[in-house]
């Protein structure tokens, strides 16, 4: 019988993938990719500083309809990144929030989401 | 078992302009780091490095400070020392540079750090002095740096940096 080998990798995945929505007032300019990062970007720079801005951020997919993307980050940087978007507040002056649905090491797990399952 | 522990950071203010001697001072140095920290670090790091942070000891003829903060968030702190550009006092700004000399446990190991590399100082002094008269005079002011027990408040210690 083939001896049992069993390897367990602990926190080896590079980067980390969050699904993530923003909430904003209507009546206003919808921003577009690029302020949307620009936003992601802003909201680092507030609670780390220049280290945080220059964390490797990347925003995979955005669409401008229900202000919704995917965003990519390497690992060490998920806690800085999430706590910067949850403390950000404002956008061009109207209130605003970042709602995290769903983060996980994979990218293929983010297409399926229990908590929306209709059953 | 359960205590806080600090880092106390030693540097050393560099400025080519000598007038910047005077405007050392700790609450402007204070200012001055807190200001890079939240640049470098932004609200967290500021928030971080600021529960326990002071300059301890500063003197402004040899440019030494000592700059106290917890032992979580110093590397937060020595990370955004070389940001610190400029000094500002009275509305007066000197564009300088902090060297860092020393990161230690207690005052007590950064001083007796002090002292030895304040010694090495004053050697390499006496080798680049140019003339003869600079070295007499540096010669004239090592001989008299003694640890004097005086009533008055001008007791030489034995870091004190006497070139004046």
């Amino acid at each position: 019988a083939a001896a049992f080998e069993r390897r367990v990798l602990r926190r080896a995945a590079e980067h980390h993938y969050l699904r993530v929505r923003l909430e904003l007032s209507d009546g206003g300019a919808r921003p577009n990719a690029a302020q949307f990062k620009q936003l992601v970007v802003t909201a680092l720079r507030e609670l780390h500083g220049e280290v945080g801005a220059a964390l490797p951020v990347d925003v995979l997919t955005y669409e401008e309809k229900t202000l919704s993307a995917i965003l990519r980050v390497i690992s060490s940087g998920l806690v800085k990144l999430w706590s910067a978007l949850t403390l950000l507040g404002f956008y061009q002056n109207r209130r605003c929030a970042f709602r995290v649905l769903q983060t996980s090491p994979f990218l293929l797990a983010l297409s399926g989401n229990s908590r929306e399952l209709v059953l | 078992m359960v205590r806080f522990k600090n880092r106390y950071v030693l540097c050393e203010v560099v400025s080519e302009d000598p007038r910047c001697r005077q405007c050392i001072e700790d609450r402007a140095l204070g200012l001055a780091v807190r200001d890079a920290i939240a640049r470098v670090h932004g609200d967290y790091g500021l928030a971080c490095c600021s529960i326990s942070f002071t300059v301890k000891y500063l003197n402004a003829y040899t440019g030494t400070v000592l700059l106290r903060c917890r032992k979580d968030s110093y590397r937060l702190l020595c990370s955004a020392l070389p940001f610190v550009r400029y000094l500002e006092s009275r509305a007066q700004r000197y564009p300088c540079f902090l060297n860092t000399l020393h990161v230690g446990g207690t005052i007590r190991t950064c001083q007796k750090f002090l002292i030895q590399y304040n010694r090495t100082q004053l050697l390499r002094l006496l080798q680049n002095c140019t003339n003869e008269e600079e070295r007499q005079c540096i010669q004239k002011s090592l001989l008299s740096c003694s640890l004097t027990e005086e009533q008055s408040q001008s007791g030489e210690e034995e870091e004190d940096d006497s070139t004046d």
